[in-house]
């Protein structure tokens, strides 16, 4: 089987370096004997619906509201709803809630995520620490935001916050609905936290991957016994 | 006879150079900053003072601050006498410290964050604004951020101040739309096609639209129109223009004269070389993902150091290494260090570059053997490396 991992929007989701979950993704899957392609989508494409990952990153206010704009005609729902996995990062996790706030304003979600987002009382800034339940260890990233996100019904927290402020509420970070990851860890995490990486690959594949990358498991390890 | 503000700021100056002076006898620093820290906590008003009487050209951009900062120094020292301040000096205090010689001008390196401010107190003649992407995000947080401050700050100046702009650049496009008086420079588009950061209109918000390094948005914001277009060129070709500009203007004799067919700014591009016991070392600042870029296209050596540090100015975030490719490295002999070469050794790595990870910067050289070799080294690396 071959993957299909579509970057969404890297011109204006690209602000905090997150384009590199998807190299990561293609890279671990080439290691496991699976093609990967990676296909970049600009605001100006249309989003194909058939992709079996899709990603997005952390952006600025005025392009968080041009990307939501774009993915508002439904094709990303679409694709939600066919069981393909989604990891948005930061302004993408704000994106895929009800609402949250740019430049001021309050702008409409795309509902994928049962999550609000408002404007936070500072700036969220610095290294972060997160518990995964899921993943059953810490991982590492870095955040960088102003938003306040609180969790509603149906969505479970990404991890709990060891080090830094995550959400910004209820020391949790991110949420979590089937196979929607959203989180504020840029990093990007899936470089930093490997594991979380072949997580999202055997969703996509329905089947467990197993990844040999010793520089990958040092460089994870490294990073979550210097941050604390 | 003088008038008492005048009386204070003579006897902070004294103070403030003794406290120098003693500092650096002491051993306790280069004496660069300290200083100028000393007389803004004795006279707050001292940069204001100081400018009254002198020819203030300041210069700001994320990238080539130093180097054109430099280059303007030697051609206005034609004309008249300068003052300047030095490299990693380029805050208020560095500025204060800069001013406490007598001159005809001052040429002065200031920080993006720090501008506002310094173009409040110095009231400059000119300003240069060279260019503005992705940089230290934990500390300006966003490059728009940046281009709103200097966008209010353009409006605010003095209407005698020039402002002189590269407007392929459309964060210093924006910025200058509310200065009252500006010279917009165009080297016929942006480099590489488009600027980096650039997909989202800084004036209004609108989806930018680039065609060969050209954009041209609906609220009007456009580099299709300069008052003056120079052929395409290096990010030093360009930064050499805006500085020739602003020596022409201060009354520097043929500073502009057959610019496009100078190479004389090659100055400003080279790399700093170094020797380390038998090995020459050839040594380049790459601080954020646009500086990386034009460095990675420029090596021309087989083996290469690469320098990655994480600390306040190198930005404490190092997400946008991801942002650069490597692909230049492919085949060479590459060692990796500094505090936090293991994210670069990672990083390369995916891009199918294996390096040896090393700790320290010794340590690389040392595995070089004989020979030479090319240096990239982040901020605090790089300011380590040639000071040493």
């Amino acid at each position: 089987m071959a993957l299909k991992i579509v970057r969404i929007h890297n011109e204006l989701l690209g602000t905090y370096g997150d384009r590199g979950n998807a190299d990561v993704l293609a890279y671990r899957a080439g290691l496991a004997g699976i093609s990967a392609t990676v296909i970049d989508i600009s605001y100006r494409d249309a989003l194909p619906s058939d992709a079996d990952i899709y990603l997005m990153g952390g952006a600025e206010d005025a392009a968080q509201v041009l990307s939501c704009n774009a993915l508002s005609s439904g094709s990303l729902h679409g694709a939600v709803e066919k069981g393909a996995v989604l990891l948005a990062i930061c302004a993408g996790f704000q994106i895929l809630g009800k609402s949250f706030y740019a430049n001021g304003e309050e702008i409409r979600g795309l509902g994928l995520l049962n999550i609000r987002t408002e404007p936070g009382s500072q700036r969220y800034v610095g290294d972060i620490k997160v518990h995964s339940e899921l993943l059953g260890v810490d991982l590492t990233g870095f955040e960088n935001h102003g938003g306040k996100t609180i969790l509603e019904s149906g969505t479970t927290p990404f991890g709990t916050v060891v080090v830094g402020d995550g959400n910004g509420a209820a020391e949790i970070d991110g949420a979590i609905t089937g196979n929607i990851f959203g989180t504020y860890l840029h990093g990007p995490i899936l470089a930093r936290n490997p594991e979380f990486a072949d997580l999202l690959l055997s969703r996509a594949l329905g089947a467990p991957v197993s990844v040999v990358d010793p520089l990958a498991n040092e460089y994870a390890q490294l990073r979550r016994k210097v941050v604390k | 006879m003088k008038s008492l503000p005048d009386v204070r700021l003579t006897l902070a100056i004294s103070i403030a150079k003794s406290a120098g002076f003693l500092s650096k006898a002491l051993g306790r620093g280069s004496g660069e900053t300290l200083p100028g820290r000393v007389l803004l906590t004795l006279c707050p008003n001292a940069i204001e003072l100081l400018s009254r009487s002198r020819v203030v050209i300041l210069v700001s951009g994320t990238n080539g601050k130093t180097s054109t900062t430099k280059e303007l120094v030697s051609q206005v020292r034609t004309v008249g006498t300068v003052v300047t301040s030095g490299s990693g000096s380029n805050l208020t205090r560095g500025v204060a410290g800069a001013l406490m010689k007598d001159s005809v001008f001052a040429v002065l390196e200031v920080d993006e964050l720090h501008l506002p401010a310094v173009v409040a107190a110095t009231n400059p003649a000119i300003v240069l604004l060279l260019n503005l992407t992705r940089d230290q995000l934990h500390r300006m947080h966003e490059v728009k951020r940046v281009a709103t401050r200097w966008h209010e700050m353009c409006k605010e100046a003095d209407p005698s101040t020039l402002f002189i702009a590269d407007v392929d650049d459309p964060f210093v496009n924006y910025a200058i739309t509310g200065a009252a008086s500006a010279i917009r420079v165009s080297f016929g588009g942006a480099a590489n096609g488009r600027h980096p950061d650039g997909a989202v209109c800084p004036s209004c918000g609108r989806y930018l639209d680039w065609n060969l390094g050209k954009y041209h948005c609906d609220c009007g914001l456009s580099n299709e129109y300069a008052d003056h277009l120079y052929a395409t060129g290096s990010a030093g070709y360009r930064n050499f223009v805006l500085a020739s500009l602003a020596a022409d203007t201060v009354g520097v004799h043929n500073a502009l004269t057959n610019i496009e067919l100078r190479t004389d700014y090659r100055g400003m591009e080279r790399a700093t070389e170094k020797v380390f016991g038998s090995v020459k070392a050839r040594i380049r600042l790459t601080k954020n993902p646009a500086s990386w870029s034009e460095a990675l296209a420029g090596i021309t050596g087989n083996n290469v150091i690469l320098l990655l540090n994480a600390r306040e100015v190198d930005g404490i975030d190092t997400s946008w290494i991801w942002d650069v490719s490597y692909a230049t490295l492919a085949g060479k002999k590459v060692i990796v260090a500094g505090e936090r070469g293991a994210d670069l050794a990672y990083r390369i790595h995916v891009e199918g570059i294996e390096s040896t990870l090393v700790d320290t910067f010794d340590q690389a050289i040392e595995l070089c053997g004989i020979g030479s070799v090319e240096v990239l080294a982040a901020y605090t690396a790089f300011f380590a490396l040639v000071g040493r």
